[in-house]
């Protein structure tokens, strides 16, 4: 897997691309400001990126505008944005575009290698990777849970950790259930959420997309 | 038929109000008339005969100045909505000190009573208001006062004329009746201006109490940001400090068992890891408490509509804001959107908040409205109180509408240049 590591702190870049070449993948650009992740993002075409939300030389959401500006110019461009911080805001203007191949994770997710790695793999495998804590916060907004309210408990979970990125086996693991009860959950779900068998785009991006999108 | 009425009772309302002007504007001048009128009677031969008429001049104009020019100012104000402010100087609380004696602001007493005295006479000597004031009752009724008494001073032509069988008085007589009842709908006006003009605050106190105002606001700022300072300090000092203490001896011990019992060394690092998470989100609320990122990042109305998404009411925002605003501002308004929103969500019991922010030539102006049940009033000491001395610091204000039962409506207002 061919990476691309942005990130204007030193120390922080560095661990990463060690870790990540620790996990036998490549790194193939490092970038340190915004203009240098969009130009490198565009040269490279990494298998997958890792890019922090705040960059110089603003300090403010460059690192996110240049992952939107490189997914505008080659859509599905699989993108791991890494944040200080939870924002709604950020996590939906991500997922709008309905393509997948994108993660939203908190820093300190970095510390434990393996599940970073993981989630590295099924973002440049297109699908989503978020942070747990992204989720949580997500779900517990308040217009998410009003949208969801024809949801049941167990339905509302597996949707968690279908937009965490799980895959049905997985998400079967993680609630002792099993994989027919789990197909049975997401397919009542796609139907309350009004996600079609025939769909075309990533059935669980759009299922992610259904509680970010406005009623 | 219906314009004469209207016309009629607007005369009889002015008639009363001149009236009222020239009783009021005359009030010293008769004093002054009745005090020659005395020294006429005592004999202008009598030396003593001048003395006791000044004292009465005297005496009586400075004991009539402050009233005469109380009525006026809530004449005014009573009819044509124009608020003329009295500016006196405030007095300053009197208080007994250790030693015993009584300390005015300005001189020691031995007693409450010479305290209070001496105060009194040193504010009504030192005040410019008392001097204006002064001014005020010598104009007013060469002004306000002469036109004001041209309707009285018709209708009495008119009562002494119309009495009289000859043809000369009674028409006289007429004539001020057609004057009177011409000039009662505009008499009075005069007052207006020649009290803003002469009663109204010279610029220097003004000033003097915008001076006051800004040093309040430059305490209470300064007060607060040391409370501000001294949490972080504390938070940083208890919680992330001591887990990055703590992080470090279970590292050092690691390292120690590495040889020895690594299994040990390898919980140690995980509880390690765990330490540092922890103390990252520690971190994180911490810095979203002094400003959240997203303000930092993208500015107020991108940080309104993040927090929007996040609260627990149904909140829309529509924003019309063109340029970038000075950080403090932001951070303002942006705390006090946060504080309504969650007043509405705790007291008002709301479900649903409308946020709006438009900008124009004069300033920006912050709308949240909710649906809860209303009741919210700026008390002393409260948060909306509080809300608007953060904002008094750029000039802004705050507006409250909140009926009880609701819904509650605040409009905050801040001046900004338009870019």
């Amino acid at each position: 897997m061919r990476v691309l590591v942005a990130e204007d702190l030193y120390l922080l870049r560095d661990g990463m691309v060690r870790l990540i070449e620790a996990y036998g993948h490549e790194v193939v650009a490092t970038a340190a400001t915004g203009p240098e992740t969009l130009d490198a993002l565009l040269k490279w075409r990494p298998d997958v990126s890792v890019v922090d939300v705040r960059m110089p030389p603003d300090q403010s959401d460059e690192g996110l505008r240049a992952a939107l500006a490189a997914r505008a110019e080659v859509p599905g461009l699989p993108v791991l944005i890494l944040s200080q911080h939870v924002e709604q805001l950020y996590a939906r203007e991500l997922l709008a575009d309905g393509a997948g191949g994108i993660g939203y994770f908190l820093k300190e997710s970095v510390f434990d290698g393996g599940q970073f790695v993981d989630a590295l793999e099924r973002v440049a495998g297109g699908g989503t990777a978020m942070d747990p804590a992204v989720i949580a916060k997500l779900l517990a907004g308040g217009s998410a849970t009003r949208r969801l309210g024809g949801l049941t408990e167990r339905e509302h979970a597996v949707l968690a950790l279908m937009a965490e990125g799980l895959s049905n086996q997985a998400i079967g693991r993680r609630l002792f259930l099993s994989d027919s009860a789990i197909s049975k959950y997401t397919t009542s779900m796609f139907g309350k959420l009004g996600i079609t068998d025939d769909e075309a785009g990533n059935r669980r991006v759009l299922a992610v997309l259904a509680y970010l999108n406005n009623p | 038929m219906r314009q004469v009425v209207s016309w009629a009772s607007g005369a009889c309302v002015g008639f009363v109000r001149a009236c009222a002007v020239t009783v009021v504007s005359m009030l010293v001048p008769a004093v002054w008339a009745a005090a020659v009128a005395w020294g006429i009677w005592w004999g202008a031969a009598n030396p003593w005969s001048w003395v006791g008429p000044l004292v009465l001049v005297c005496v009586g104009t400075l004991a009539l100045s402050r009233p005469v020019c109380r009525t006026v100012r809530h004449l005014v104000a009573k009819w044509t909505a124009t608020t003329v402010p009295a500016g006196y100087r405030q007095a300053a609380p009197v208080t007994q000190l250790s030693t015993g004696y009584w300390w005015n602001g300005r001189s020691y007493e031995r007693t409450r009573r010479d305290a209070l005295l001496d105060q009194r006479t040193r504010n009504r000597w030192r005040d410019p208001a008392t001097w204006r004031d002064l001014r005020f009752t010598a104009i007013v009724p060469f002004t306000a006062g002469v036109v004001a008494a041209v309707p009285p001073a018709g209708i009495a032509v008119a009562v002494l004329g119309l009495g009289r069988p000859d043809l000369a008085p009674r028409l006289a007589g007429v004539l001020g009746l057609v004057v009177a009842i011409a000039s009662a709908p505009y008499a009075w006006r005069p007052v207006e201006p020649v009290a803003v003009r002469f009663l109204r605050p010279s610029p220097a106190m003004l000033l003097a109490g915008r001076v006051d105002e800004l040093t309040a606001q430059r305490a209470d700022t300064t007060v607060a940001q040391a409370a501000e300072i001294r949490r972080i300090e504390r938070d940083l000092h208890d919680g992330a400090q001591a887990r990055l203490v703590g992080l470090g001896l279970s590292l050092a011990t690691a390292e120690k068992l590495m040889e020895t019992d690594p299994e040990r060394a390898r919980a140690l690092l995980r509880e390690a890891r765990a330490g540092a998470t922890a103390s990252l989100t520690e971190l994180r609320e911490l810095v979203r408490g002094i400003n959240p990122p997203v303000l930092n990042e993208r500015g107020l109305v991108d940080a309104v509509r993040a927090f929007a998404l996040d609260s627990p009411l149904e909140t829309t925002v529509d924003a019309d804001v063109r340029g970038p605003l000075d950080p403090p501002v932001e951070a303002a308004l942006y705390f006090g959107i946060a504080e309504l929103a969650a007043n509405a969500a705790k007291h008002a019991h709301a479900t649903r908040a409308r946020i709006s922010l438009t900008q124009d030539d004069t300033g920006l102006a912050v709308e949240v409205e909710d649906d809860g049940r209303g009741g919210a009033a700026m008390r002393p000491g409260g948060g909306l109180e509080g809300l608007r001395r953060r904002l008094a610091v750029f000039d802004g204000t705050v507006e409250i509408t909140s009926p009880d039962g609701g819904p509650t409506r605040v409009r905050m207002m801040v001046p900004c240049a338009s870019s």
